[in-house]
């Protein structure tokens, strides 16, 4: 085999020459439903908090005035502009517009509409007059914990590892790293999220031996089988499916809310309702960890409340189907590691989904033995890439090294749509494949290549990464021409493709772009526009955030006196009333202090009425269960 | 060689020994060369390991995140080639293959490109009709028992497969444990073998393909 071939080929990633430098780098966790960044500070790695904690939502709001709210304050706009409010935006990474994702009924968003050659999946914002690509919506979310770490640090950064879902394929990782770029960071690493937590596990917990990391996100499912050993953290296998996860969850309960309101399961297409009720799924799934029983409330229309209860068995009926989707991965993740459950040291849990009662119990009966929770499965992910972060910096102990694996087979597409795979899934990275192949056809000039990712024998059946041509191969009878294609893939899972004509010498070769993505011009332009928006005003960001959380208080709190105007005592009413009205007045005004200040007003005027509202509701909720269990159960 | 960073003796390993800048591989060395050790079938796969990791923690472009563009570019075409090596050596198959083709004896890629079996290579040139007919009849009566719902049978004969699988690879150890190793011997062992494994594979295949659409 010609292995000398391997090397004649440009590394995938960018190649330029970096400086040596130690210093700040930063672990990022660009999570489908809250987003983290970490640092190693003496030693031991944190997350950095704002006002809000560590957590940031994932959720970016795009204003008419051309304001951009991300985090928390998006998140309370989401379902008065659910169609200019984008959530989830990890789950589009990397996807073309004829995506399953782009065209599930039960959506809130709307995309800019694509020909059959569109190759960019984009929303459309503000009735039209706005598009953004997912890669550009991800770059907002990572600004804000730039900006957050810089804040923190008390400079720039040096550079920053990314994670994402072991189970991204090569156009959702250069995705990745393409928002990395757009929001100014220099992303020295994507990194595996799984890994991530192993590292986290490995260097907190001392961990030695085979582990099994289940990690179930906000929008998609990973397995990976790690051998932890001396310093060395080897990932024997992985498996995965990148469209599954706590969002798929709060869908089918959705669904099953709108089946009990009496109403169709894509809520007719109503944009509005959609956020509301996909709200109450999640916020119902979150509670219903703790409770057993939980009342929803949706308003349909203003003034028109409907109020349903759910249990935490009907939520198990409803998500069981959707679980069910993890176990293939996890006995193929194992069987590719040559393991039997039973011969594993522990399975780690990752992901905010994995906190419900039904997932625990699930890994239980997969693997036969109660899972490892002691980090934060939330914050788990940001710390082992804060950890990565500084061994890349080259701060840290030598004797450490990450060897991550590809998650999918690569290869190439040949004559009746067969796919060839040169490197196979589970095979550890960096690496490469060389192989020859020839022409079909008598005269053949050219050869066209099309380069795919997945297990399935059709290229049909794969995901397509890249096309590229190779031309002005000088006519000859068939199968007397020889290309050698040479595959390489970099530590960061991202593919690179040449092709040599042998007799001639003739070459080409590329790096790989995504077929869904974007090309690299697109990418420095959407860089130079950022730049001529940067440096927004901060206290007109800071105006902009309080407004929206005085809506969302405003909102809820309307809600609520319609809902439950059984509960009020006397005098508390006009009271709530005024401080509404002191909100809404200070809400037009440009101070942001005044603003916050009448949030707290109102917040204290209704917290009795809030606190019976949560009482009724739970009394509700728990209608004919013993009263000291419930206790039990909430008290933990 | 001349170190490209110091420009002086680098010493031949993987770092120069005067500056201690990473070197590029060696295009030539086979695979186990790589590891330093002498081309045999028979070696112990638990030494080989504690090379690759110790080796890997040298190498790895994790190392050399913040180093010159040289260094970088050293430190992952050293670490493609190491994993390649121990991928090769690993797995007692790939092992073999590799040693027959380091000995002129072209077993096709083990992905088996179109192409190269139509070029006519060895593996299917010297497969003896007595295999193939057996095969065959393998996967007919697998396909049988399965139409039956005959879980013990189907079970059975993949468990006999295996035991031929495994004793035809320990034909390949004994064959190059030899004084003399018959290399034609070993190597129509070993394509034996690889079609048992293929019929074990496509196995496999079957059931993940009912594991997923049993869902």
């Amino acid at each position: 085999m010609p292995v000398d071939a391997l090397f004649d080929i440009s590394e995938p990633g960018e190649a330029q020459t970096k400086e040596v430098c130690k210093g700040r780098a930063v672990g990022i966790d660009l999570g489908t439903t809250n987003s983290l960044v970490a640092v190693v500070q003496a030693g031991q790695p944190i997350c950095l908090c704002d006002e809000h904690g560590s957590l940031l939502p994932s959720v970016v709001h795009y204003a008419a005035d051309g304001s951009v709210v991300v985090g928390q304050a998006a998140r309370g706009l989401a379902a008065r502009a659910p169609q200019d409010t984008i959530a989830s935006v990890k789950r589009f990474m990397g996807r073309g517009p004829h995506d399953a994702e782009a065209t599930r009924r039960l959506t809130p968003y709307q995309f800019v509409a694509g020909g059959d050659d569109e190759a960019v999946l984009r929303f459309s914002l503000l009735g039209g007059r706005r598009a953004v690509t997912p890669v550009e919506v991800s770059a907002e979310i990572l600004r804000v914990l730039k900006t957050r770490a810089e804040a923190a640090l008390g400079g720039e950064l040096d550079g920053a590892v990314i994670t994402v879902p072991a189970y991204f394929d090569d156009g959702q990782r250069q995705a990745t790293r393409d928002a990395g770029r757009l929001a100014g960071l220099d992303v020295m690493r994507l990194l595996n999220e799984p890994t991530a937590a192993a590292l986290a596990y490995g260097l907190d917990k001392k961990a030695e031996g085979t582990f099994a990391v289940f990690d179930l996100g906000g929008g998609t499912f990973d397995i990976s089988v790690l051998k932890l050993e001396g310093g060395v953290f080897e990932v024997k296998s992985t498996g995965g499916d990148s469209a599954l996860g706590g969002d798929d969850l709060d869908r089918a309960l959705a669904a099953h809310v709108l089946r009990q309101m009496g109403l169709p399961e894509d809520a007719a297409g109503d944009r509005t309702l959609t956020r509301r009720v996909l709200d109450a799924a999640r916020d119902a799934k979150e509670a219903l960890t703790k409770l057993t029983a939980i009342e929803v409330v949706v308003e349909r229309r203003p003034g028109n409340i409907w109020r349903g209860v759910l249990t935490r068995e009907e939520l198990d009926t409803v998500v069981r189907p959707v679980l069910d989707r993890c176990e293939p991965p996890v006995r193929r993740a194992l069987r590719d590691a040559g393991l039997e459950a039973k011969q594993l040291s522990g399975v780690i849990l990752v992901g905010g989904a994995t906190r419900m009662p039904i997932v625990r119990r699930m890994v239980v009966t997969l693997f036969g033995r109660e899972p490892l929770a002691d980090i934060d499965p939330d914050e788990v992910v940001a710390l082992g890439a804060a950890v990565q972060a500084d061994l890349l910096a080259g701060n840290a102990r030598k004797d450490v090294v990450l060897m991550d694996v590809v998650p999918l087979s690569l290869g190439l597409e040949m004559m009746g749509g067969v796919a060839e795979k040169l490197i196979h899934r589970n095979t550890t990275v960096p690496c490469g494949a060389v192989q020859t192949f020839t022409t079909y056809a008598d005269n053949q000039t050219g050869f066209d290549l099309h380069v795919v990712q997945g297990e399935r024998e059709l290229v049909a059946d794969c995901r397509s990464l890249a096309r590229f041509k190779l031309t002005g191969i000088p006519p000859m009878p068939a199968g007397m021409a020889r290309l050698q294609v040479t595959f390489l893939v970099d530590a960061d899972g991202l593919l690179g493709v040449s092709a040599r004509e042998e007799t001639t010498g003739k070459e080409s070769s590329i790096r790989v772009r995504p077929s869904y993505g974007l090309t690299d011009d697109e990418v420095e332009r959407m860089i130079r526009d950022s730049f001529a928006h940067a440096e927004q005003d901060v206290s007109e960001r800071l105006l902009v955030v309080e407004r929206v959380e005085a809506d969302r208080i405003l909102q809820a709190t309307r809600v609520a006196l319609d809902a439950s105007a059984d509960l009020l005592v006397a005098g508390e009413r006009p009271a709530i009333e005024a401080a509404m009205v002191e909100l809404e007045k200070r809400k037009v005004g440009r101070d942001h202090l005044a603003i916050r200040a009448a949030i707290a007003a109102l917040d204290a005027a209704s917290k009795d009425f809030a606190t019976r509202r949560m009482n009724q509701a739970l009394q509700q909720g728990l209608r004919g269960q013993d009263i000291g269990a419930v206790e039990s159960k909430v008290g933990k | 060689m001349i170190c490209w960073s110091c420009e002086k003796n680098a010493g031949g390993g993987m770092l120069c020994v005067g500056c201690g800048a990473v070197q590029p591989p060696d295009r030539t060395a086979d695979h186990f060369h790589v590891f330093g050790l002498p081309r045999r079938f028979d070696l112990d796969v638990a030494d080989l390991e504690q090379r690759y990791k110790e080796m890997t923690k040298v190498l790895h472009p994790d190392r050399f995140a913040r180093a010159d563009g040289r260094a970088r570019r050293a430190s992952l075409e050293r670490s493609v080639q190491l994993n390649l090596a121990w991928r090769t050596l690993s797995q007692p198959v790939a092992r073999a293959e590799y040693l027959l083709s380091l000995e002129g004896i072209d077993l096709g890629e083990r992905t088996g490109s179109k192409q190269q079996e139509e070029d006519g290579n060895y593996a299917t040139q010297r497969v003896d009709t007595a295999l193939l007919v057996e095969v065959m009849e393998l996967r007919e009566a697998l396909a049988e028992a399965r139409g039956h719902g005959d879980r013990a049978k189907a079970a059975a004969l993949v468990a006999g497969v295996q035991a031929h699988h495994d004793r035809e690879m320990a034909e390949v150890a004994a064959g190059f444990a030899a004084r003399q190793p018959n290399l034609p011997a070993i190597a129509a062992h070993l394509v034996a073998a690889r079609y048992y494994r293929r019929f074990l594979e496509e196995v496999q295949a079957d059931r993940e393909r009912e594991e997923v659409q049993g869902k």
